[in-house]
């Protein structure tokens, strides 16, 4: 039972860390609709900043808000990119994503840092969970708080109908970049947060980071959308959890290990097709012909 | 208080396809007037609108509203002095968000978007005062989601937004086009009632002969990038059909009237 | 309703089908000591050739030292598929599972294996440079948890190699993913020793598959030979590199043996079913009794001169006497 419940706990840990990086992957993909692949490029961003500052004494925390600032700087050159100098919405994050790969690796000087040693945000003498859960909901709910404003409002046009949003006067391509800003910000912020987790900054950690957020924003949505009252935040949350959850039964089952991804695949199909289960009515309906036949004799 | 001087707009140039639309077109819209355009197909009606919300600049001319040269000033910052309207009802409306939401949007338009609450729950009653003048139930779904709506109601919507902080300008583009008959007079009703009230300056591009010739106090006829009809005053109130018609004829253009405009 | 239940249902399967798959490698505490059985995790970052090699040496070795799968030895294998956020869930699991050790190949998953657990014993191998890595106080006494076999290759060994077969070498290239933190080592490992034989290093950093043509193109110009070592991208790449080279006539030597057998020309190196076998008996002795903090990181001094006869006849190079009485020989 104890093993049991440091299984859940450390998948909960994960789920909330990355949870911050689907916040924000949400922000540019759902709300923005707007492909932004700089996302394995800026999680990295964030541990690569974050770890450095560590090493060189800096507070952890002021380490991770200065991830999340570097987050801000990577999105807005994906923004000034496609906004001011016309490059299209997916190769503008492609090329951010090619250039933070250098400009990461730069930063740290090497491909790999390790933390063992170094203060980091887990080291208060509070369990990590809590850590994390403050951090993902804080996140949350500044988010939430600010798309019920009226600068949330626009951003929320600009990805809606932007044609609308320039007819009140105003300019949509600084909304793009402000949500490309604070997409980027929470990605980072995510980076800086594992790697303190981790207690090691790689450069090759951001790979597989966009296909992970958006699993789980897909996971989410189709879990739970008839769930009128769970706002897309929150179904974003989940579903990172559920996903890093559907990982650990994956590895955990016994099954081949190098078919990891494809049970992922499939579990989440399940849990997909689960939220489409209307479509099943053909097989709804032989199965309640079946049984009524049968009781009839 | 519009002036559009010595307008030229080309499209396509130097291809096969080039176009030369307007040449030398000048057109003034004083204020008050309740202008209707009609014309053809490539007549150049909703490009004209374009050009002065900005979403196309022109080659060479000037526009100049109230004075000042807007001709080629961001279509944002047009967009801060005028209003429109498009044909299809989904353009002026966000679907992923309420009523509520939209109009609060359009009633902020003008003043800062900062982070005050975006749901304006102060004017909740001046919305719905807005909406049952239209007559068609809106301002008890001010909860629902605009992509519910239909395009009728959609597009009722979009014109009280429009004109909610009473624009400089009022710009109309066959917005009655995209819907059925019965749902296209309740508009129009719509708009010659909120134009009247709130004398708003405005130019209509339509299709429909009827409506043409009953709103407004100007009619303006366009074929090829031309003004070939500019009617106002009395002899616009004494418009018929067959008089128009007969216009049309006498300025030598009967293929610009189509089949779709007498029928409508 | 009924789509939200089964929404909620579906949930609940997934929930409880991953925390009961959480449960199951529980070790069996129950038997008595005689009857014992060990419990160990392996956690490899990625599929390849090398490491796999690595971890049938580490198995075998147990075999040899009395620790039999299906026998009295569990083994719990889990691939992280190259994403290190897998790496954690794997340590995090085994931790939790309360393994008996965990043995981890590759840099990344020694790393979260040490960052899980400071209790379980970790035996990592392929890891290049363990005290960089922060895995270990020192090659001697590693002094805490974590110990195990560094695939650190013979560098001056190799380079005296490419003496023998290049007698006129001067410039040597180094090809390596920029991104392989084991690599980026041996690049500045590659430097220091070259100084001391007097050969000149020029860096061909490349960060995927796709820029090996390219980088190779700008770099053959500027060099006598070409250095591999244990770079995963590269090596799964040899027989284009070796090939290009051959055209250009420019001689390859790498680090292991694989990429001899690829198309490379020698190597003095590491064989990886060697080093795991190693691995495989410092495991051995840990699951004896005996604390990692006390057992030193093995290098493997066992080095194969292994000899590509096709390569060499396409570059024209004589083998020296020296050489081909000790070489084994591929095609």
């Amino acid at each position: 039972m104890a093993q049991l419940l440091d299984f859940s706990i450390n998948v909960l840990q994960m789920g909330l860390i990355f949870a911050i990086m689907v916040l924000g992957v949400y922000i540019t993909y759902r709300i923005l609709d707007f492909p932004d692949l700089s996302v394995d490029g800026s999680f990295v961003t964030g541990a690569a900043v974050a770890s450095v500052l560590l090493l060189n004494g800096v507070n952890p925390f002021v380490a991770c808000v200065a991830a999340f600032v570097a987050g801000l700087g990577a999105g807005f050159i994906t923004g000034f990119l496609h906004v001011k100098l016309g490059i299209t919405n997916l190769l503008s994050g492609i090329l951010v994503m090619i250039g933070l790969y250098s400009i990461n690796l730069r930063i740290m000087g090497k491909s790999n840092l390790p933390l063992f040693s170094n203060e980091t945000i887990f080291s208060l003498d509070v369990h990590p969970l809590v850590v994390i859960a403050a951090f993902a909901l804080v996140s949350k709910l500044l988010l939430d708080f600010l798309l019920s404003t009226k600068l949330g409002f626009l951003i929320i046009g600009t990805g809606d109908n932007p044609d609308m949003i320039t007819s009140l006067g105003i300019d949509t391509g600084k909304m793009k970049i402000l949500a490309l800003m604070l997409s980027n910000g929470l990605v980072a912020l995510a980076g800086s947060i594992m790697a303190q987790y981790q207690r090691f900054a790689d450069v090759g950690m951001g790979t597989g980071i966009v296909v992970m957020g958006l699993a789980s924003i897909i996971f989410g949505e189709t879990l739970f959308r008839r769930v009128s009252i769970m706002l897309p935040t929150t179904m974003a949350l989940l579903g990172s959890i559920l996903y890093r959850f559907s990982i650990g039964a994956a590895l955990n089952l016994g099954l081949s290990p190098t078919d990891l991804k494809l049970v992922t695949c499939v579990i989440i199909v399940f849990a997909l097709s689960a939220g489409n289960a209307h479509r099943f009515t053909g097989v709804k309906r032989l199965l309640k012909g079946g049984l009524a036949n049968a009781s009839i004799k | 208080m519009l002036q559009l001087s010595n307008l030229y707009k080309t499209f396509n140039k130097g291809t096969v396809n080039e176009i030369n639309l307007y040449r030398g077109l000048s057109l003034n819209v004083n204020n008050g007037d309740f202008i209707t355009i009609i014309g053809g197909n490539g007549a150049g009606k909703s490009t004209l609108l374009n050009l002065i919300s900005g979403k196309i600049d022109p080659d060479e001319g000037a526009i100049l509203l109230n004075d000042s040269d807007i001709t080629h000033m961001p279509e944002f910052r047009k967009s801060k002095l005028m209003a429109r309207v498009f044909q299809d009802p989904s353009k002026g409306t966000c679907p992923s968000m309420t009523i509520l939401e939209n109009m609060s949007l359009a009633y902020n338009k003008g003043k800062a978007y900062g982070l005050s609450m975006g749901a304006n729950k102060k004017q909740v009653s001046l919305f719905q005062e807005l909406l049952s003048q239209i007559g068609i139930g809106l301002e008890d779904k001010l909860h629902t989601k605009v992509s519910l709506l239909s395009g009728g109601q959609r597009q009722a919507l979009s014109l009280i937004m429009s004109t909610m902080t009473s624009p400089e300008l009022l710009l109309l583009d066959e917005h009655t086009a995209a819907l059925d008959p019965k749902t296209s007079e309740i508009i129009i009703n719509l708009t010659e009632k909120i134009v009247t009230e709130k004398k708003i300056t405005t130019m209509m591009v339509t299709h429909n002969m009827h409506h043409a010739i009953r709103m407004g106090n100007r009619l303006l006829m366009m074929q090829r990038g031309r003004i070939v009809v500019d009617v106002h005053g009395p002899e616009k109130q004494d418009l018929t059909q067959a008089k128009l018609l007969a216009m049309f004829e006498k300025a030598g253009c009967e293929d610009a009237v189509s089949d779709r405009m007498l029928l409508d | 309703m009924v789509k939200k239940l089964i929404s909620i249902f579906c949930a609940s399967i997934l929930l409880s089908t991953s925390l009961l798959g959480g449960c199951s490698k529980a070790p069996d505490e129950s038997a008595n000591s005689e009857n014992k059985t060990y419990n160990i995790g392996i956690s490899q970052i990625v599929e390849h050739p090398a490491l796999d090699d690595a971890r049938k040496g580490i198995i075998d070795a147990l075999k040899e030292e009395g620790f039999v799968e299906g026998e009295n030895l569990e083994i719990d294998f889990q691939n992280a598929q190259g994403e290190m956020a897998n790496a954690q869930t794997i340590a995090d699991g085994f931790a939790a599972a309360k393994k008996d050790m965990i043995v981890a190949i590759a840099t990344p998953s020694a790393q979260a294996a040490f960052n899980a657990t400071k209790d379980i014993p970790v035996v990592f191998t392929a890891v290049t440079d363990p005290v960089s890595a922060g895995l270990v106080a020192s090659l001697d006494k590693p002094g805490g948890n974590v110990t195990g076999s560094s695939d650190a290759a013979p560098m001056e060994k190799q380079f005296e190699l490419i003496k023998a077969l290049v007698p006129d070498v001067k410039k040597l290239g180094v090809i390596y993913n920029t991104s392989e933190a084991n690599s980026v080592v041996q690049v500045d490992q590659a430097k220091a020793v070259a100084a001391k034989l007097g050969l000149e290093i020029v860096e061909v950093g490349i960060t995927s598959v796709n820029d090996i043509d390219q980088a190779l193109n700008s770099a053959i110009g500027n060099i006598d030979a070409l250095y591999v070592p244990t770079d995963n991208t590269v090596v799964s790449s040899i027989p284009l590199v070796a090939n290009k080279c051959i055209e250009n006539k420019i001689p390859v030597i790498s680090a292991e043996d694989g990429a001899v057998k690829g198309g490379a020309l020698a190597t003095e190196g590491i064989n990886y079913y060697n080093l795991g076998l190693q691995t495989g008996k410092i495991a051995a002795q840990i699951l004896k009794g005996e604390k990692p903090a006390a057992i030193p990181v093995g290098l493997l001094e066992d080095t194969t001169l292994v000899i590509n006869e096709t390569t060499a006849g396409k570059l024209g190079i004589t083998i020296p006497e020296e050489l081909k009485s000790r070489a084994e020989f591929v095609k």
